[in-house]
């Protein structure tokens, strides 16, 4: 996730677009620039936070300009890989958001036709291929530009051959206009002109818009002009940041349909029915691994879980799952296993020693994280980034969700190559993996259901969470994700261990949540929910939507769509993240940032 | 030339009423204050206008659009953020020449804009009692000196009245402006530094009214009404006694039984009546409805609201879309004769004024019989139940039970 933004009009164009960037800094920040047109193309880049480039930046004099935020996906983190990018004539400088699939290709025309590249970007390409094509008008140049582009974007242009106008376009990625007086903006998100102007225009995937300083004209996919309607945004700024959230959490588990796509994009294909990594990562995923070990903490700790049975019952490895700071010191390391470390940060210091610990014993090493340049992407031999934006809000949520996914396709993967899987198989699960998306939108619509079985759980002084097989981490992830944004007592436990001692903490005062999937031990859930019920307590299941049996049971279902076992557990961790949130709010709780507790630790 | 008029304000000052509008949209006479400006700059032969905005900007946009309905040219720039009234200015460089500019939330004259237009640098000013709030203005001569902020004593009763005339040198000194200790970039600061080098002429206002907290908005009213003649659109029904000035909108009916003393401004798509009695100074919005019983005194009733049965209301403001319970009331004088105190954003002031009831926001339900004392400050979207009494401020989105 980048965050990109275009401006022309009247005022001091360096103000307005460092102005934006610092709006947009949520949408990751390791590198930034900008670039102002005076007669050329003034530009300069920083490596670091926006205000790092705001400290340094030269007194650009322009009122045209655009200027870019990056959360790398392609090339490390350096000045010379950070936008804008200018095309070899050093007219043309482009900002990008999005991944371009196919860059290798065109780099490697462009350089035969003597383009000079700078950077190891995917990005750099459009702004040669723009020149490439170039015939005195910019947008008919970006136009044919796209054309032969295959992947996702969001761009924003600027010329000194038209130093009148900024060309905007976008798929998959998002692109906004806004429609100011004698200015005009594009950005990718409304937050970064919000202060100027609250009327916008929303671009549609394949459309491309020309503005002047008073004037916007949007073309379609055929190059034929459209009329778009003007909305108004009646948010402030503090609620745009959050895109009209309440808070960062909510918005995060809101963001979930698209982090997941974006972990599937380019990885999954039904077609070709693969699965497929970058090669490092290929090459730790062998088939004869005696072993695997997950490294991780707190909530990264119960993905691994959760990861423990996929891998177990699709590929058919052992899996251990360990605490870091237990592992580090008490782990057994064996040659011809791997370590797979979980961190979101990729900071996470009990993992990243306890990744070292294994590293010196031999095993090979790879990270799950969502920081592109962090210290585990340097540690470990490999590493898979899950690419969810930045996360705000502590409580973790959807690189949760990303990191299951990954380790569910890290499965499949490991499956493909022992045989342990046929392709009828892997393409069920395929299929049903891409469901998850539109899954997720579902429990989503849900939310207002969840916030009415809320306010039966807000003066509770304790909750337990019940599951079997995969849904017993799911059970320790709902009870963490309440414990820690709302404050009540929660605990997750293995529905068959209730009579093995914590039996003993229950009262009629103790709501339990029970997660019920079809499966074979369906009628087990349904016995532990009967044994729960005669101690009194009130009982809210999480349920299959075509689940006619469960009414009898529990006091309240909430449901989710019906998918194979293995992947409901994304819906049901949704349902109960939106649960967690909704108590919290409805007690007054400060959720994105709970008492004691950081975003990321780095202390042991 | 062109007429740059700063329409940005929030007005926290006017709370309750500027929670959900600008302070220029605020109503007098059925028109926003910025009409009135608008209107008199028109009188003063202007013809192109700049509007610098911000806060709720697209109220000012949607209701003004490009000024066609006025026969004028009417442009839009957002301020962005509130940095003053010299930012304000500043962003109009590009767009400006020789030009005036004038505080769109306060009224001013068409006769004294014209000879402000005259005159090549000058500022509007005025002759007040209590100064103390506003730039005093040092004289040498009918030119200006140096501009003092707020002084605690005074020098002079002369103040600066939010009125100039600027050509482009005045944009050289809004760049070498400093912050002022309230973050803001003033207009004021950049006029003393063009003082010290080139002539600036005083010009004397022979009208001005400003509104800075909600009951101005009473005085302003009564000013606009004394000068308005007898306009009848509507219907008049038999029974009815009309005295005075009045103008009456478009399909709106007078019903048997209403005594209406002028002047008094009712819009359009309005009932009155039957049986009611309006008092001078009072202004009814659009699509209003004053019924049975009920009386009202110098106020200001925004559209969409109804005061429906048995009611009373005296030196009120009552904001959009309000239903006032049958017998709801409000008591518009204390029973010691004593100036009202009225607590707004949480500081107590004196309004200096005997009489004043309530200032209600948008979007209010009262219940039956119930009570707003003198002086109530009551936010938008509040719900006042029956039998219930109001006093001091309350918080939007409140309930009062």
């Amino acid at each position: 996730m980048c965050g990109i933004i275009g401006y022309n009009g009247f005022r001091d164009a360096n103000k307005v677009l460092i102005d934006g960037l610092k709006r947009l800094e949520y949408r990751g920040y390791d590198s930034s620039g900008i670039s102002v047109i005076d007669k050329k193309q003034q530009i300069f880049k920083e490596v670091g936070e926006i205000k790092e480039l705001e400290k340094n930046l030269p007194d650009f004099k322009g009122s045209i300009g655009v200027s870019h935020t990056r959360w790398s996906t392609h090339g490390a983190v350096t000045k010379a890989n950070a936008h804008p990018h200018l095309s070899t004539n050093k007219k043309i400088a482009v900002v990008h958001n999005g991944i371009i699939e196919n860059f290798q290709k065109l780099r490697e025309n462009l350089t035969k036709k003597g383009y000079k590249f700078l950077s190891n970007t995917d990005s750099e390409v459009l702004a040669h291929l723009i020149e490439d094509n170039y015939k005195g008008n910019l947008q008919k140049a970006i136009f044919n530009a796209l054309k032969k582009v295959e992947g996702y974007y969001a761009i924003v242009v600027t010329s000194t051959d038209e130093p009148d106008k900024i060309v905007g376009a976008r798929k998959d990625s998002p692109l906004v206009v806004g429609v100011g007086d004698n200015e005009n903006f594009l950005a990718s998100d409304i937050t970064a002109f919000l202060k100027y102007t609250n009327r916008v225009i929303y671009l549609e995937d394949k459309e491309l818009c020309v503005i002047t300083k008073k004037d916007i004209t949007i073309y379609d996919e055929n190059y034929k002009t459209v009329d778009k309607e003007i909305n108004l945004i009646d948010w402030d700024i503090s609620d745009a940041e959050k895109s009209g959230f309440a808070h960062f959490m909510l918005k995060e588990i809101y963001d979930q349909p698209d982090t997941v796509n974006n972990v599937l994009r380019g990885r999954v294909s039904e077609v070709d029915q693969y699965i497929e990594f970058a090669e490092k990562v290929e090459k730790e995923l062998k088939p004869d691994l005696d072993s695997i070990h997950i490294i991780a903490c707190g909530t990264s700790f119960y993905s691994g879980l959760v990861a423990k049975y996929m891998i177990e019952k699709i590929a058919d490895i052992p899996v251990s799952v360990e605490l870091s700071s237990e592992y580090r010191y008490f782990g057994t390391k064996k040659e011809n296993s791997l370590v797979i470390a979980i961190t979101q940060s990729g900071e996470t210091l009990d993992t990243l020693a306890a990744l070292k610990e294994a590293k010196n014993s031999g095993c090979q090493t790879l990270a799950i994280t969502n920081v592109i340049g962090s210290t585990v992407t340097r540690l470990a031999d490999a590493y898979i980034l899950t690419q969810s934006g930045p996360e705000i809000g502590v409580a973790a949520t959807k690189t949760f969700t990303s990191q299951i996914i990954i380790l569910f396709l890290v499965a499949l993967k490991l499956a493909i190559k022992k045989g342990t899987i046929t392709s009828d198989e892997l393409y069920n699960y395929i299929l049903n993996v891409k469901e998850l998306p539109k899954q997720i939108r579902q429990v989503l619509e849900k939310s207002d259901e969840i916030e009415k079985i809320a306010e039966t759980l807000k003066h509770a002084h304790s909750v337990f969470f019940i599951g079997r097989g995969i849904n017993y981490p799911i059970a320790l992830e709902g009870a963490l994700k309440l414990k820690e944004i709302s404050y009540i007592h929660a605990e997750g436990f293995a529905a068959g261990e209730l009579k093995h001692g914590p039996f003993a903490l229950l009262t009629k005062e103790t709501p339990v949540i029970a997660i019920a999937t079809k499966d074979f031990t369906y009628d087990k859930i349904l016995a532990n929910i009967g044994e729960v019920k005669a101690r009194g307590p009130q009982v809210i299941a999480i349920a299959d939507e075509t689940d006619t049996e469960i009414e009898k049971h529990a006091d309240f279902v909430l449901r989710y769509p019906t998918n194979q076992t293995i992947l409901t557990s994304i819906p049901i961790t949704v349902t109960l993240q939106l649960l967690a949130y909704h108590v919290a709010n409805l007690r007054g709780c400060s959720i994105d940032k709970p008492r004691n507790l950081a975003k990321s630790v780095t202390v042991e | 030339m062109k007429c740059v008029i700063l329409a940005a304000g929030e007005g926290k000052r006017m709370h309750p009423l500027t929670y959900t509008r600008p302070k220029v949209m605020l109503p007098v006479g059925n028109k926003p204050i910025l009409e009135w400006n608008l209107l008199n700059a028109i009188n003063a032969g202007i013809k192109e206008f700049i509007f610098v905005v911000s806060y709720k900007s697209e109220m000012v946009r949607n209701y003004f659009e490009n000024g066609e309905k006025w026969d004028v040219k009417i442009e839009y720039l957002n301020q962005g953020q509130p940095l003053g009234t010299g930012h304000a200015i500043g962003i109009t460089e590009k767009f400006v020449d020789n030009f005036i500019v004038l505080c769109g939330d306060t009224i001013f004259g068409s006769e004294d804009i014209k000879n402000i237009a005259k005159k090549q640098n000058s500022i509007g000013l005025v002759e007040i009692e209590n100064p103390q709030e506003y730039g005093i203005v040092k004289l040498k001569e009918n030119n200006v000196v140096e501009i003092y902020e707020k002084m605690t004593e005074p020098f002079s009763n002369t103040i600066n009245a939010g009125i100039y005339h600027f050509n482009k040198s005045i944009f050289s000194y809004i760049k070498k402006t400093q912050k002022s200790p309230r973050g803001e970039y003033e207009i004021t600061d950049s006029i003393n530094m063009m003082a010290a080098n080139t002539k600036i002429n005083g010009v004397s206002l022979k009208q001005w009214r400003d509104v800075v907290y909600p009951w101005h908005l009473l005085d302003a009213n009564e000013e606009i009404l004394k000068k308005i003649n007898k306009k009848m659109d509507g219907t008049v029904e038999k029974n009815t006694s009309i005295k005075g000035k009045i103008i009456i909108g478009k399909n709106t009916t007078i019903m048997n039984g209403a005594y209406i003393e002028g002047p008094v401004v009712i819009g359009e798509n309005c009932k009155i009546g039957p049986n009611c009695y309006i008092r001078p100074y009072t202004s009814i919005g659009n699509n209003c409805h004053i019924g049975n019983a009920c009386e009202i005194k110098n106020s200001i009733i925004m559209d969409n609201s109804n005061i429906p049965h048995q009611n009373y209301i005296g030196d009120s403001v009552i904001g959009q879309n309000c239903n006032l319970g049958s017998g709801c009331k409000v008591a518009n004088l204390r029973l010691n004769k004593k100036n009202i105190k009225a607590i707004l954003n949480g500081k107590k002031i004196d309004t200096k004024r005997r009489k004043l009831g309530t200032v209600i926001g948008d979007d209010v339900q009262t219940g039956v019989n119930s009570m707003l004392n003198t002086g109530s400050m009551i936010g938008n979207n509040v719900f006042i139940g029956p039998g219930a009494l109001t006093k001091g401020e309350i918080q939007p989105n409140s309930k009062i039970m």
